[in-house]
């Protein structure tokens, strides 16, 4: 056990002044640089929940309008752009950006972390999901809002007369969202896998964390076959490149795999972070730790996989083979198993505690009783043949509301009540809560429990209107009510947040008696932890004596800032040894600015303006290179600080030590699953035509294996200059100078396959296929080149040297990848027709 | 084993075996005020066997998850109100066995009877010419329907309401020509999406005889909302007798036709025997036997009919129609009398 | 018996193992039939092969899942330990990645068995 530390009163005052300064959040307008975790998470928070009030209004205008048949209260064209926005904007602007939000705002306090490990790029996260946020609500307001379902099938979507700009504005404003989230995801691994306080082993981890490392994994698989649909399908509005028109060898079907392939992983990601919150508010208010830690991670785990095998259960009735649906339907089933062991694991901690009913239970326990209805709904259209029939009809309408408001509002409104206190240092109100839950649950159940008699009755979804003589009316009047005494539930909890509180009289920093580490923190400080404590329990503040005093009076690590600079540990992954001392980003305008230039870039394609589409690209890359160059790899002034506990610790790390190695590796795992995604697609085409290449000429042979042979020698030099540089600096620029002009020759050889074969990607969708995913590859071995360009200029700087070799590693991190993806491209590309034919 | 594996051991429920025998209460809750002018539409209240096997299976599944919520509502509350704690042995027995082993077991028997009843209730039928099909063909905001002889070739076409014989499996060939939708009879049985591109087959059978509404399923645009159709369930005989009488084409001369022939109605429908020979929209042969406009969105009726005519986006935004309003109002109220006689 | 993996294999990894063959199962039962259904006229063997295929994937699969099962076993300490696992030792951490590994194993387990059911009842495509 090593000696804490000891300071006198006035040592720790300056200590606690040094914290202040370095960690304090700017005042007037210059409050919008801040990149803090608690300022970022609660802009987050108040976003998302914004967006969802106005989601939610759209879902009462369309309960108003379906209240009686054939109402004409708003139009046909109002009420279809309605319903799409509503499904989007709950799902990308509100369920999953509300859970980044909180994982933001409480994980490093969780983990004893003073802030995650790239606290500019969850700013750069956040000013893009504003961005795009808005862009995408307020569509409606110009009548221009996607109008084709939250599902964009193509030819619906596709076609222009349609579906309009809505369609862009919906492919481009959530392709910019998706990409903060894979930011988003990057951050909460690294952070959870690095960044947790000295003896916080993995089998010590709060529950939330298990949770959050097993979602944000899974945004990774999930994110990226979204993106490369939208890829493809902005292909097809803007170049008319046919991947989803029949007419030319396209199929409509590929984008509902892909789309579905995140559709529904998207499902359990928001679901699994709310039943984290109610894993870390069962314990608090059974008054025990959880039972069941290890059958926890059971769920999360198996859930995260099993997730993944579901996605046809949104395509049972297209036609499939029926064998193929069978698969699918057996991981529908399965995937019930660890959902179950989820909630048997609230009901055992609550079994072996002394249960308090308050206020964010009472949300927890109806949520629970609501998502079971939910759950059993879900086993029964997991089932192929019940599904035939209950598929696209007001059943799913009834089941996917019992799901998400059971399975992730309610226990996210228990997670605000619950972490209120943590947030603003005071309780909400009781009476309050009370009357928004059963107003909430009641008006819940009154609104959505019809819904299962509508639709077996006959009632299908997405209609503005519906006839007399079907009876279905009854039922739609009965939703109707619900609907809005459950809105006047969440308006009583959006007053009770807002409502003026009187002031506390006694500081309280743990209200509820919770035994995990963030209820040390002082919601009045910045700081986050005043000194990173060792941890020996999965309940710190129940069963280690003294926390909270020692960690206040700075008795453990980092109790001070003489640097000057925000710094926090990190630790090895397994055992949580500390292993460095790193600084992160502090105040800066740079991620706002790359957000809104990069947000410029999509938004200027809506449109097809090209000019503004480069002015904010060429800034975008400005920006990213100033972040880069001013923010990260900072050779720092010595090689170790003293950490506090006479341990000293190094401040540059290199290699798969460092966190920006991990994010490197996590951003290219997604990366590589987008690729996967479009070679996906070439070999769907493949399947469903008897001649997938429809007579049209190939890129041949020779150019795709000049370009693979090329790729190869560009990475394999890139390897060399990284071995070169820990000899001298000469050897290494070399390398990498001539790896440059090997990989642009790369470049253009795999362009050239396609070009020189006179391959029109308008004309079917092979030559579209093969053109894609040449300029995939093409497209990363440019950031292939600026990445060898950054390090040159490094090594030529002096930035790069031999013991400082963070940049050109993180590179030769990326140039694995981007071999794998050119070996791949380049053989499918050029081998696979020979071998078909 | 064209049917799969042990597939030949049982036999799927016939309809007649009435699901209100199984559970009086439950279905009587759930059907409550049904029949309409426009025909049975409920999953519920089958009238072939594959909705009557569906909906067995759906009340199957209901009974089981009424008990499976109770208990774990009731398990709740006793875990919140009990007067002593339990062991952490005991709970987390309570996980295993509660959260992992029974539930296995109970979805390993669901998946095994749904995986059974697949192939049981839709069988493969040969491609071939010897089933004779039905061929219907989803457009914004309408279905073609086209009747095949023995050789394949195209009997007929009609449009927005299908005929088959009770008691004898309808084999249908499902198709769409413009963008997604789905073909849906819930008193028959489940939905099949209609894709460019692909022709998915479905076999419904009905054994009662009578009108079955069905819509489209699949979300496919501004009037998604007013795409229906109809389904009549006619005696074996009656329905070779409508065949014969729908291919021999009797030719028709009346003013009516002309003034429809004369306002170019004719460009675009259909009417067989006569000059009016258009693809683009609905075949309007026989239109007097329909018992809906305009894809069941109207009742058939004359004043209807010329309402239609006059303003078709206005009753159903998006469709193709062009408005015929200008007209003399005595012409659309010609043409709508026409049509409404059209046998 | 001898094994050539270490007792306490020191890495997150191995958690993954069993979850990692169910989707690898998964996958390879779909994109067979997948396959099999789209180019059936040109392939020159029946639905009965193909369901024999992939009888003998699930026999391994299972197989590699119980030896999973049985490492995780093993670094759990034969179950002489009882759960929570929660001491701040190496030696808790190793205990608690046996357990949850051999937990997932069994869940890997089922899921398996599950996507194998299809293939009893099944016996064409079945379009």
């Amino acid at each position: 056990m090593v000696e804490l530390g000891n300071f006198s009163p006035e040592e720790r005052a300056a200590q606690e002044e040094r914290l202040r300064k370095v960690w304090k959040t700017p005042g007037g307008w210059r409050y919008w640089t801040s990149v803090n975790n608690s300022e970022i998470g609660l802009w987050y928070g108040v976003t998302a929940f914004a967006f969802m009030l106005f989601a939610g209004l759209l879902g009462l205008l369309m309960r108003a309008q379906l209240a009686v048949p054939n109402n004409d209260l708003i139009s046909s064209e109002l009420f279809n752009q309605a319903f799409t926005l509503h499904g989007t904007v709950m799902m990308f602007l509100f369920a999953v950006p509300i859970f980044e939000a909180i994982a933001i705002f409480l994980l490093p306090s969780m983990l004893g972390a003073r802030e995650l490990p790239f606290p500019r790029l969850s700013a750069f996260g956040y000013w893009s999901f504003l961005l795009g946020g808005i862009f995408v609500c307020g569509s409606i307001f110009f009548n221009a809002a996607p109008n084709a379902g939250w599902f964009m099938y193509p030819p619906l979507a596709t076609d222009k007369e349609y579906a309009g700009i809505g369609a862009d504005i919906w492919l481009l404003g959530l392709s910019f969202i998706e990409v903060a989230s894979i930011a988003a995801a990057v951050e909460i691994i690294v952070g959870i896998m690095k960044c947790r306080a000295p003896g916080m082993r993995i089998n010590m981890m709060p529950m939330f964390a298990w949770y959050l490392l097993i979602v944000a994994g899974m945004i990774l698989f999930a994110f990226p076959p979204l993106i490369a649909g939208d890829i493809l399908f902005e292909m097809e509005r803007m170049f008319d490149w046919p991947f989803f028109d029949v007419a030319r060898g396209g199929d409509p079907l590929l984008w509902q795999h892909l789309f579905w392939i995140f559709g529904h992983p998207e499902v359990y990601i928001i679901f699994l972070p709310a039943i984290a919150l109610m894993a870390m508010i069962v314990p608090t208010f059974s008054q025990r730790p959880i039972v069941g830690y290890s059958w926890i991670v059971l769920a999360a785990v198996g859930t995260g996989f099993l997730s993944f095998g579901l996605w046809v259960h949104h395509m049972f009735t297209t036609g499939l083979p029926q064998i193929s649906l069978a698969f699918f339907s057996a991981a529908s089933e399965a995937v019930a198993i660890p959902t179950g062991v989820q909630i048997f694991v609230f009901i055992a901690t609550m079994l072996a505690g002394r249960v308090i009913f308050s206020v964010p239970m009472l949300f927890g326990a109806g949520g629970l009783a609501i998502f079971t209805i939910g759950g059993l709904t879900g086993v029964m259209v997991a089932l192929v043949p019940f599904d035939w029939q209950a598929h696209d009809t007001y059943f799913i309408v009834a089941h996917l509301h019992y799901v998400i408001i059971g399975g992730m509002f309610f226990p996210i409104v228990a997670g605000i009540y619950y972490y209120f206190p943590f947030v603003t240092g005071k309780k909400l109100s009781a009476t309050w809560g009370k009357t928004a839950f059963w107003l909430m649950f009641v008006g819940f159940n009154v609104g959505f429990f019809p819904m299962h008699f509508s639709g077996l009755r006959g009632m299908p979804r997405r209609v503005f209107t519906y006839p007399e003589e079907v009876g279905w009316d009854l039922f739609n009047m009965i939703s109707t009510i619900g609907a809005f005494v459950f809105a006047a539930g969440v308006m009583t909890f959006v007053i009770d947040i807002f409502r003026p509180k009187p002031e506390t009289m006694e500081r309280n920093l743990n209200p509820w008696n919770a035994g995990t580490l963030e209820w040390t923190n002082d919601p009045s400080e910045s700081w986050g932890m005043r000194s990173v404590p060792i941890i020996t329990s999965r309940y710190p503040l129940w069963e280690q004596p003294n926390l909270q005093a020692d960690i206040e009076a700075g008795r453990y690590y980092l109790p001070d800032a003489k640097s000057g600079k925000r710094e926090t540990l990190v630790t090895s992954v397994l055992d949580a040894e500390p292993i460095q001392c790193l600084r992160v980003g502090g105040l800066s305008y740079v991620p706002m600015v790359a957000a809104l230039a990069l947000g410029g870039v999509f938004i200027a394609l809506t449109f097809h303006w090209w000019i503004p589409t480069i002015i904010c690209a060429i800034i975008t890359f400005i920006a990213i290179m100033v972040w880069l160059w001013t923010g990260t790899a900072q050779i720092p002034e010595a090689e170790e600080v003293d950490v506090g506990l006479g341990l000293k610790l190094p401040v540059y790390v290199s290699g798969p030590a460092s966190v920006g190695w991990w994010a490197m590796f996590i951003t290219m795992v997604g990366d590589g699953t987008a690729f996967a995604s479009l070679i996906f697609g070439y070999f769907f085409y493949w399947t469903v035509h008897v001649d997938f290449t429809s007579g049209a000429v190939g890129p041949g042979v020779s150019w795709p294996m000049a370009a693979l042979a090329l790729f190869v020698v560009a990475w394999l030099l890139t390897i060399a200059a990284r071995q070169l540089n820990e000899k001298g600096p000469a050897g290494c620029r070399i390398a990498l100078a001539a790896g440059m002009l090997v990989t642009i020759a790369a470049c253009l050889a795999g362009l050239a396959g396609p070009y020189f074969h006179g391959m029109d990607p308008t004309s079917n969708v092979y030559p579209a296929t093969v053109w894609i995913i040449a300029i995939w590859t093409v497209a990363h071995g440019a950031v292939g080149v600026i990445m060898q360009a950054y390090c040159l200029v490094g090594s030529l700087t002096g930035r790069v040297t031999a013991v400082y070799d963070q940049d050109i590693r993180n590179v030769t991190l990326y140039w694995h990848f981007m071999a794998f993806t050119a070996v791949v491209a380049f053989a499918v590309l050029g081998l696979f027709p020979m071998v078909s034919a | 084993m064209p049917d799969g594996g042990v597939t030949g051991l049982f036999q799927p429920i016939p309809s007649q075996r009435h699901l209100s025998r199984l559970c009086p209460g439950l279905v009587a809750l759930l059907v409550l005020p049904l029949p309409s002018c426009s025909g049975n539409h409920s999953a519920l209240d089958p009238a072939g066997p594959e909705a009557a096997n569906i909906a067995q299976l759906f009340f199957l599944m209901l009974v089981g998850a009424v008990v499976i919520w109770l208990g774990l509502v009731a398990s709740i509350i006793y875990a919140s109100r009990k007067r002593r704690e339990h062991s952490e042995e005991s709970a987390g027995r309570v996980i295993l066995w509660g959260g992992a082993v029974i539930p296995t077991i109970i979805l390993c028997a669901l998946l095994s009877y749904g995986m059974w009843l697949m192939p049981a209730i839709r069988p493969w039928v040969p491609d071939d010419h010897q089933v004779r099909r039905i061929e219907v063909t989803g457009e914004q905001f309408w279905w073609r329907v086209r009747y095949f002889d023995e050789a394949g070739k195209t009997m007929f076409e009609t449009a927005n309401e299908v005929r088959i014989p009770v008691g004898q499996p309808a084999h249908f060939s499902l198709k769409a020509a413009d963008v997604i939708h789905s073909f849906w009879v819930p008193s028959l049985g489940g939905k099949m999406d209609m894709i460019p591109g692909r022709t998915n087959p479905l076999t419904l059978t009905a054994d009662r005889e009578g009108t079955y509404r069905g819509v489209c399923a699949e979300f496919c645009g501004e009037s998604h909302a007013l795409m229906a159709f109809t389904v009549r369930a006619v005696a074996p005989d009656e329905h070779e007798a409508w065949l014969a009488e729908r291919r021999a084409s009797s030719p028709q001369d009346t003013e009516g036709l002309a003034v429809f022939l004369n306002n170019g109605c004719g460009a675009c429908h259909a009417i067989s025997g006569t000059a009016a020979n258009g693809r683009i929209g609905p075949d309007l042969t026989a239109f007097g036997e329909r018992s809906t406009l305009a894809a069941g969105t109207l009742p058939h009726t004359v004043e209807d009919i010329a309402r239609f005519v006059a303003y078709p986006g206005v009753i159903k935004p998006g469709v193709k129609m062009p408005h015929f309003g200008m007209l003399p109002e005595d012409d659309i109220k010609t043409i709508a009398v026409f049509l409404k006689e059209l046998k | 018996m001898k094994s050539v993996i270490p007792r306490e294999v020191e890495s997150l990894w191995t958690l993954f193992t069993a979850p990692t063959v169910w989707a690898v199962h998964f996958v390879g039962c779909y994109t067979t039939v997948a396959v099999y259904c789209a180019k059936a006229s040109s392939l020159d063997f029946g639905f009965e092969t193909v369901r024999l295929l992939l009888a003998g994937l699930t026999i391994l699969a299972l197989a590699v899942i119980v030896l999973s099962a049985w490492l995780a076993w093993r670094q759990w300490g034969f179950g002489v330990h009882d759960p929570p696992h929660d001491e701040p030792t190496k030696k808790g951490r190793t205990l608690f990645q046996g357990y949850a590994t051999l937990l997932l194993s069994g869940l890997s387990f089922v899921a398996v068995v599950y996507a194998a059911i299809p293939l009893i009842f099944i016996a064409e495509c079945q379009r």
